[in-house]
């Protein structure tokens, strides 16, 4: 399991461990019913106090993430129907968030935004054809979703981006 | 169990020069602690002070307990330690050194100490003379653990050493943690190694605890404030505000620790000071620690 910590970002590495866990599995990396590494393991894997491994488990163990069985080790819950995508929507979410505040410190137009996030989708998918779309059930429909909302949005408003320039 | 007390701990070393003014927390049985401030700050003597190095001329010092300076042998069994300026006799050999601590602690681990010392490639014939500084450091981690203390102290144990060698010395403390639940007081300057190792931050600055926080709490529960020069705003109306744990004045704004997750540090300066929308974020520990014992201006 690939897990890099940065002790100095802004983030506390138990959420740093929660987070890129959740990547993983929403990603497809880590499958339901896969083994989790033991807090040991772990920790003397990535240099992390074994505490902070824990507290990452036991969280994720909350949230329904991971399950735990008594005297076996930690694995990946499984997810209802639907919920993977929702993971995926999710972690797309988190990830473009701080675009969002970029966009609007640089003051870019909101089409124009959308427009660049659009060609650098296309030119990777260029390039890039076998890497994430493993799962090819859950796969495809939430890519294009929210390709569609933002589309039609788009249509209403690209006149008033042609007056302006 | 408490392993390590310190209550009201004061020593100074000349008269007037006081070194340590009433120094008081505990360390609960496998607590992993970062002891953290500046060169000069108190962090070596407070280490010193619970090896019975040296005594406070105020205070009581409690080890599982016992007083270090009645109880030496008793006491230092159960204790790894390591320092930065820690001297080995030169005229050793890694070998010799090693059946010197094995003759020293009851509960030396043969196998462990045979593994690390093959896991840091020590050669047995070399003399510690003859060592580089990292390998001269590794020994002496060698000897601190070998016996699976319940308490591991290090002063700076990673100082001068290249960045592998301090990864090294990072996880085999992990390990021991790992295998024998020890308790770990440890100072270091590296941010990152504290963050990776610590579940609590202990803060001197000036011979005084500034702050005791476990780590987690200290990185999502308290922000540093951006508060604009005003006329309603200056240092002391900062620090009056409950909860504000220091400011320092820069020419940009005024930079005011809250122990307040950021919304509700912005929320306070602008229900006392009238500040609306103050730039409040929460930071790593190497910016927190500037924040609090970095100077003014």
């Amino acid at each position: 399991m690939l897990i890099v910590v940065d002790p100095h970002s802004g983030v506390p590495v138990y959420r740093q461990l929660m987070d890129q866990i959740r990547f993983h599995i929403a990603s497809g990396l880590l499958t339901p019913g896969e083994e989790l590494p033991s807090t040991r393991t772990l920790s003397a894997e990535i240099g992390v106090n074994p505490m902070t491994i824990s507290k990452a488990y036991s969280y994720l163990e909350r949230d329904h993430i991971v399950e735990r069985r008594p005297g076996r080790p930690l694995v990946v819950a499984s997810l209802p129907n639907g919920e993977l995508r929702d993971q995926k929507i999710e972690q797309l979410r988190a990830h473009l968030t701080p675009t969002v505040t970029i966009v609007r410190q640089l003051g870019i137009d909101r089409d124009r935004a959308l427009e660049i996030l659009r060609d650098l989708l296309v030119a990777n998918a260029g390039d890039e054809h076998s890497g994430t779309a493993d799962d090819a059930a859950g796969d495809t429909e939430p890519v294009r979703r929210p390709d569609h909302a933002p589309n039609e949005r788009e249509d209403q408003t690209n006149h008033q981006g042609e007056e302006d320039s | 169990m408490k392993v390590v007390t310190f209550e009201n701990i004061h020593r100074a070393y000349r008269r007037g020069v006081d070194v340590l003014h009433g120094m008081e927390f505990s360390i609960e049985q496998g607590e992993v602690v970062g002891l953290l401030g500046r060169n000069g700050a108190g962090k070596t003597t407070l280490i010193r002070i619970a090896m019975g190095m040296i005594e406070p001329q105020q205070g009581t010092v409690r080890l599982f307990g016992l007083d270090p300076r009645e109880k030496p042998v008793e006491v230092k069994r159960r204790i790894g330690y390591v320092s930065e300026d820690q001297i080995l006799p030169p005229f050793l050999r890694v070998e010799e050194t090693l059946a010197l601590h094995r003759g020293l602690f009851p509960t030396w681990d043969d196998r462990l100490a045979g593994e690390l010392a093959a896991q840091f490639r020590l050669s047995p014939r070399e003399k510690i003379g003859k060592l580089s500084k990292g390998q001269a450091r590794q020994v002496a981690l060698l000897c601190a653990i070998a016996h699976r203390p319940e308490l591991l102290i290090l002063d700076e144990p990673a100082g001068g050493l290249d960045p592998v060698a301090r990864r090294e010395f990072l996880e085999t403390s992990i390990r021991l943690l790992n295998e024998t639940g020890s308790t770990i007081l440890f100072s270091s300057h590296y941010m990152g190694d504290v963050e990776r190792m610590a579940g609590r931050v202990v803060l001197i600055h000036e011979g005084h605890l500034l702050l005791d926080r476990p780590l987690d709490a200290l990185r999502e529960e308290h922000a540093v404030a951006l508060v604009p020069h005003g006329p309603r705003v200056d240092r002391e109306r900062l620090l009056a505000l409950e909860s504000c744990l220091g400011v320092r004045d820069r020419t940009d704004a005024l930079h005011a620790v809250f122990a307040l997750e950021p919304e509700r540090a912005r929320s306070l300066l602008e229900r006392e000071l009238g500040v609306a929308g103050a730039n409040c974020r929460t930071v790593g520990l190497e910016e927190m620690f500037i924040e609090l014992v970095g100077g003014q201006a």
